[in-house]
């Protein structure tokens, strides 16, 4: 991306520079803390292993291959096992001890993180201790020193360089795939790199992988003075290497230390108008003096159970998706009637609240260039499907999953000649070079109108409607406050407004964050700002 | 260093007895060491020669219990050292390695120290120690805080000495003591070492594939093959003949090299054998 670069480099996007300048306090800490606690453990679980496997060849080679295995599955793979794996085992504690774990966030990847740190620290460890000179392990036997003096005094001091050199190569990684633990809600690094990936924010990106890499330097460069310091006995590079590690490690935890009082936890699913949503919503809290922590990026169907389970504590949801893909619905009620069923059984069902509707809807639409569309004499689904057999589908990876489509398909018998799936980003990008003929977009974005597209009339009322709802988790459904700060959004948000405020964010040239495009927003509805 | 810890008349009371040792590595196939019977008299200097799978060093290692048994007995002052937990037993021995058994890791007062920091000697006392034993085994004071890689080969085997004399042992253990050394400090370093032995009235059981360190150091020579003895003899009877032909041929060694040299001194031309 050298435009991005050349853009990074001469300062031309300050303002998105400064931004994400003014986040790093907020990714960096949990970062921190979740790779001190990642390595911490894995030190703390692979060192007695290692001791005990290198005198063990029976116990060595299986420790070692396990070890081994879990280095093989992918960072992003095996973090998201953890998600329903937890999730079960919540279920289990729920049953028998009448509490739940959290699945998301800091569990999950501390203990995909720790799995990870543990076969370089492992193997050193093994490969250390069993390379000392037998004779002098012998000798101290031979002055009288018992197995545990041996170990503590003879092993453990001459074993420390190799085994420092496996640390480094675990705190290297671990501090790199950290960073994908945005996608199960727990804050890092990650969160600048995958929200500048869904809005094409490479600055936000570029400074996402820079700040890891700096972190990973600055880690790697103190615990080199300590390896270095123990194979040449020089106590004092040692003890240089501990104190910056440890006074790096305070540095990076202090805004946790001195943190406000109360806090939300607002989540977000993974698009632009869910980011400029999360931020307006923290900005209203903000303004009230809350504390604000973020869980970005949750995939849509990990956003309503993370909720449910008060692992964020509010986030912006969709009528129609909860209709037909939370509360498994097929039928297509009116919209009074639908939004009123929502609201009691979110009640009954999982004790969430339904605070109300922000005013606009963000439904799963049909839309073609209008060109297109004109030339062949298409307006609305059903003139559609006469010609749809010869003609592409572009969908956003999830809906040609959908219950919608099916809906769809069934009441006007749409069959399509190919599909092909993108990112949203580039399935706009597709739609406008002719590379698919019609996309499903959502309505509430800016791009329609940009890109000049037809959104194709649904006469036959073969997809529900979407409208973007607040929902509180059970925890909070009786704290006055946060409904107190957030009710102004209720009603106050047309979809003019979402739409002009996701375009700043999404179109390719003079990119706002979403966090400029909340104040602009709560600008144009005439929220009160900070 | 002041009191001895033993009078002179208990001198002829064995201090080690070997009685009966068997052991083998192999399941019984076949034995480094075979019934063997040994006294170790108090304040005497016992050297075990014989080369290499002779089973010399296993023997020894049976007194501190590196290694245990298989059949038989060894006895401490009548107290068999099967009752001893092996830590213990061998704080209370002097054991001396090749070069090698220095920790890597400690510097040269760390390792003299060792043993006096397992006995829980107060700190002060250690020092003084330490100081002390740099002087007895000839090493300047300020070699102290060095590491072993920094020493010459004989002075890292003197600090070997003073680490395994410094908590005053009765008994010290030395494996080859000197065997990795050049002539002239191998020989320097038996001597010291022999005149400490007297001075402290220690015993000593030294292990050596070398016949003329044996025959130079010892009181008594034990010579042993394939896990047997051989002979149980002073220096000078082995010297003067011996019925076993491979004592025999063991002990031609230095008696013509003493010849040859005597000669040289003496007729001012090359020898040949």
């Amino acid at each position: 991306m050298p435009d991005a670069m050349a853009e990074l480099l001469s300062g031309a996007r300050s303002d998105a520079l400064s931004d994400a300048w003014s986040l790093l306090p907020t990714y960096l800490t949990p970062h921190i803390v979740l790779c001190a606690a990642a390595l911490a453990l894995g030190l703390l679980i692979s060192l007695p292993l290692a001791v005990l496997a290198a005198d063990r060849p029976r116990l060595r080679w299986p420790v070692l291959a396990i070890a081994s295995l879990i280095q093989t599955i992918p960072g992003l793979a095996l973090l998201a096992l953890f998600y329903p794996l937890l999730l079960a085992l919540s279920a289990l504690t729920m049953r028998l001890f009448g509490f739940g774990i959290p699945a998301l966030g800091f569990l999950p990847t501390l203990i995909a993180l720790t799995l990870y740190a543990m076969l370089p620290i492992l193997r050193n460890g093994v490969v250390g201790l069993n390379s000392i000179n037998p004779a002098v392990v012998e000798a101290a036997e031979g002055v009288g020193m018992t197995p545990r003096q041996i170990l503590m005094r003879i092993k453990a001091p001459l074993a420390t360089p190799v085994i420092m050199a496996g640390v480094r190569t675990a705190t290297v990684w671990t501090i790199g795939a950290a960073t994908l633990s945005t996608p199960v809600g727990q804050t890092s690094l990650g969160n600048y790199i995958f929200t500048g990936l869904q809005t094409e924010n490479w600055i936000s990106v570029l400074f996402g992988c820079i700040a890891a890499a700096a972190l990973a330097l600055v880690a790697d460069f103190f615990l080199n003075l300590i390896e270095t310091g123990a194979s040449e006995r020089n106590s004092k590079r040692m003890m240089l290497g501990i104190a910056g590690l440890a006074l790096g490690t305070f540095a990076g935890l202090a805004p946790l230390l001195s943190n406000e009082a109360a806090t939300y936890t607002i989540g977000a699913k993974s698009f632009s108008e869910q980011f400029i949503l999360a931020d307006l919503m923290g900005d209203q809290l903000k303004a009230e003096g809350f504390g604000v922590t973020r869980k970005d990026g949750l995939g849509s169907a990990i956003a309503f159970r993370a909720l449910a389970h008060n692992d964020i504590d509010v986030y912006v949801d969709y009528s129609g998706t909860l209709w037909r893909n939370v509360m498994g619905r097929t039928n297509t009620p009116s919209r009074e009637a639908m939004q009123a069923e929502i609201v009691r059984w979110m009640k009954a069902e999982h004790g969430v609240t339904v605070l109300g509707a922000l005013g606009f809807e963000n439904a799963y639409v049909l839309a073609m260039k209008r060109e297109r569309a004109q030339a062949l004499s298409i307006t609305s689904i059903a003139d559609l499907a006469r010609v749809a057999p010869q003609l592409t589908i572009g969908d956003d990876l999830e809906f040609l999953g959908r219950p919608d489509w099916a809906s769809l398909k069934s009441v006007y018998g749409l069959s399509f000649k190919t599909r092909r799936s993108f990112n949203p980003t580039m399935m706009y990008h597709a739609v406008d070079a002719g590379e698919v003929d019609v996309v499903s977009a959502f309505s509430s974005d800016g791009r329609i109108a940009a890109l000049d597209l037809l959104v194709l009339a649904d006469s036959k009322h073969a997809i529900p409607s979407y409208d973007a709802l607040i929902l509180i988790a059970p925890n909070r459904a009786a704290d006055a406050r946060l409904k107190r700060a957030l009710v102004p959004l209720i009603g106050a948000i047309p979809v003019e407004a979402m739409r002009a405020a996701n375009l700043t964010v999404d179109r390719d040239t003079d990119k706002a964050s979403p966090k400029e495009a909340a104040r602009v927003l709560a600008k144009a509805v005439h929220l009160r700002s900070r | 260093m002041t009191a001895l810890p033993i009078s002179n008349s208990s001198v002829s009371v064995p201090c080690i007895e070997i009685d009966a040792v068997s052991k083998s590595f192999d399941g019984g196939r076949s034995f480094a060491v075979s019934n063997v019977s040994l006294d170790v008299k108090q304040g005497s200097l016992v050297a075990v020669v014989g080369g290499s799978g002779s089973g010399k060093t296993t023997l020894l290692k049976t007194i501190n219990r590196l290694v245990d048994p298989d059949a038989g007995e060894v006895r401490i002052d009548g107290v068999p050292v099967s009752e001893a937990e092996p830590p213990t037993l061998r704080r209370g021995i002097g054991y001396v390695f090749q070069g090698i058994g220095l920790f890597p890791h400690m510097r040269v007062a760390e390792n003299i120290a060792v043993t006096l920091g397992l006995l829980g000697w107060p700190v002060h006392e250690i020092e003084t120690r330490v100081t002390e034993m740099l002087d007895m085994v000839d090493l300047p004071q300020d070699y102290a805080r060095r590491f072993p890689h920094t020493l010459s080969g004989g002075q890292r085997q003197r600090v070997g000495v003073a680490r395994a004399i410094a908590a005053r042992p009765r008994i010290v253990l030395m494996d080859e003591p000197f065997g990795a050394l050049d002539p002239v400090t191998r020989d320097g370093l038996g001597s010291s070492y022999r005149a400490l032995h007297d001075r402290f009235g220690m015993t000593t059981l030294m292990v050596t594939h070398d016949i003329q360190e044996a025959a130079l150091m010892a009181d008594r020579i034990v010579v042993m093959k394939d896990g047997h003895v051989l002979a149980d003899e002073t220096p000078h009877t082995l010297m003067t003949g011996s019925d076993d032909p491979d004592v025999a041929a063991l002990m031609e060694v230095p008696r013509r090299q003493a010849e040859r040299i005597a000669a040289l001194m003496t007729e001012n031309r090359p020898v040949h054998a």
